[in-house]
């Protein structure tokens, strides 16, 4: 006869009761002696004496071993209860990601969300003709027709645009009232949410993160249109050029990043709905870091740069110039022929 | 079809681990009580802020930007993997492997709760928590994670002592198996009930004036008698 619960349990619970001490000193913080350093050539084996972490790896293939010979041999509820908890303790333990380093981080920034957003281009160019397309249209008819703006934007708001950047514009650009700092907070509130809902509306099959793109730059193009048939230009533009270089990027990549969730919905390819999603977000996810982190920045140049009124025009359009080739350099240039996307951060295909 | 709702997740080990998904009502009650605690904070912020103008006013809506985007991020990637709501109601976040939740997961699920409100109170999230198995909203789909109640139900606990007694006749392993699970839950159950369950079995245990070998004679009533067979079964003679 095979061995009865009572001597399973009376041989192995040693080992239990270390891998549920080892469990509990990592979730206090306090990691147990350094491991001996195994010497040239020397394999880990179970008479190797170890410490701290590899013990615990090793504990834990031990007690793997026992659930799987204790739910074979259906020994009692609680014995494989006990197992059951402990293995799923020390799984998380062992397969946690240590990667929360600025490695990582560096990789990111450096190689992962440029490639991310080179390898969207076809949704990028889609995205970019519907924003772009959409400016087009209602500056070029508000240009003709000053009257259009007030079919895309009600009477009070183009009063409120007319404030910010007419005639009777104050020293600050751009904004009614309020200084650097309160803007500073309200354009990340206001910038993020657009971006966001742009991202997830692409769930809508796509067409959400269309129309929310459209519908900004209706806006955008009305409003710009507008002001220009004012004689606004200069102030208006020398106010966006410099922000928008991030801001108009950023909305762009969202919207295409959604645009992607969308299309993985539509065309799963040999997927099915849910893997072709998972996959997708997995693939976006750079890009929604890199298009957070620009809307951050855009709102830091637009609150503290952008309003400055004592700024000539002329540099304000050097430097936006300048952030404009920043962008297009990184997302186009940076890290190509580095080989880390997507095997790296795209996970697995 | 299983009526549980539990899944399970393979290792690489080649073992099952058993997860419990939490449904909309557990997780309803976690968010009403993280968004509390995201207003008091931000009540008090706030209130200390607003005696200072401009930088103050910035501050205040810094504040609301991170508690409203940051704060679940931040909280799901702590040891723990859950906001401090989700903790009080014993849930955790983790991905449907069974795993720790990603950076680049927890991210995304938080995110995508825009698409889940859509279009008013949550409707779209509520939708698909209530149509899967497995309970998860757009985000969590997307993301591959999983919200889960971090601790296991414990029905049987360690089997009551008692003089081991040989069955009446060789059991199969199904015979065994009921027999040892009814003896774990033996100690929430009453006595009586016990010995009703038990007179199911009484085929297979030992009549009460049959004991070959042993001192005393075996109790009378069915519900001893299995806890003396368990016993028995667990290699104790």
């Amino acid at each position: 006869m095979s061995m009865t619960p009572r001597q399973f349990e009376a041989r192995y619970e040693p080992l239990w009761v270390e891998l549920e001490r080892g469990l509990d000193a990592l979730d206090k913080g306090k990691p147990g002696k350094k491991a001996r350093k195994l010497k040239a050539g020397e394999f880990q084996t179970e008479a190797t004496p170890v410490a701290g972490a590899a013990r615990i790896a090793q504990l834990y293939r031990q007690c793997c071993e026992h659930l799987a010979l204790a739910r074979e041999r259906a020994y009692p509820v609680h014995l494989v209860a006990r197992l059951e908890t402990l293995t799923a303790r020390a799984h998380q333990r062992i397969y946690r990601r240590h990667d929360f380093g600025l490695g990582s981080l560096r990789d990111l920034i450096l190689y992962d969300a440029p490639a991310a957003v080179r390898a969207l281009r076809w949704h990028l160019l889609v995205v970019v003709l519907v924003f772009v397309l959409a400016i087009l249209v209602v500056g070029v008819a508000t240009w003709f027709d000053p009257h259009f703006v007030l079919t895309v934007v009600d009477a009070k708001s183009v009063r409120m645009f007319d404030g910010m950047y007419g005639q009777e514009a104050g020293e600050h650009l751009g904004r009614t009232s309020g200084d650097d700092w309160q803007m500073f907070g309200f354009y990340i509130m206001h910038n993020v949410g657009i971006s966001f809902q742009c991202f997830a509306a692409g769930l809508m099959l796509g067409i959400g993160s269309l129309v929310m793109v459209g519908y900004n730059g209706l806006l955008f193009g009305a409003i710009a249109g507008f002001l220009v048939t004012r004689g606004d230009s200069e102030r208006f533009f020398s106010f966006v050029v410099t922000h928008s270089a991030f801001e108009l990027t950023a909305i762009v990549l969202s919207g295409a990043a959604g645009l992607k969730l969308g299309h993985a919905v539509l065309a799963p390819g040999r997927l099915t709905r849910t893997q072709a999603l998972m996959r997708a977000a997995r693939e976006t996810s750079p890009v929604v870091f890199c298009f957070f982190v620009m809307l951050i920045i855009a709102a830091a140049i637009e609150a503290f740069w952008s309003s400055a009124g004592w700024i000539a025009p002329g540099v304000k359009y050097g430097v936006g110039a300048c952030c404009w080739a920043l962008v297009f350099a990184y997302l186009g240039l940076q890290g190509r022929g580095h080989a880390a996307f997507p095997a790296g951060a795209g996970g697995a295909r | 079809m299983t009526l549980d709702t539990t899944l399970l997740a393979e290792t690489p080990e080649g073992i099952a681990i058993l997860l419990r998904p939490a449904g909309a009502v557990p997780r309803t009650l976690a968010y009403a009580l993280d968004w509390f605690i995201r207003f008091i904070a931000f009540a008090i912020v706030a209130g200390v802020l607003s005696s200072v103008k401009g930088v103050g006013v910035g501050l205040m809506l810094i504040v609301y930007f991170g508690l409203e985007w940051l704060y679940p991020i931040v909280f799901e990637l702590l040891p723990g993997s859950a906001t401090p709501g989700k903790r009080a109601l014993g849930l955790q976040v983790m991905m449907d492997t069974g795993l720790p939740v990603t950076p680049s997961a927890a991210v995304t699920r938080n995110l995508l709760r825009v698409a889940d409100f859509m279009p008013v109170a949550f409707a779209f999230g509520l939708l698909a928590m209530l149509l899967r198995r497995d309970f998860k909203r757009l985000g969590d789909i997307v993301a591959g994670t999983l919200v889960v109640h971090a601790e296991q139900v414990r029905l049987a606990g360690a089997l009551p002592q008692a003089e081991p007694l040989a069955p009446r006749m060789p059991l199969t392993r199904a015979q065994q198996v009921a027999i040892l699970h009814l003896a774990g839950r033996a100690r929430r159950l009453t006595s009586e009930r016990v010995d009703e369950l038990a007179a199911l079995a009484e085929t297979a245990l030992p009549p009460p004036d049959y004991a070959p070998g042993r001192a005393s004679p075996p109790p009378i009533r069915p519900g001893p008698r299995l806890l003396a067979v368990a016993q028995w079964l667990m290699g104790q003679r």
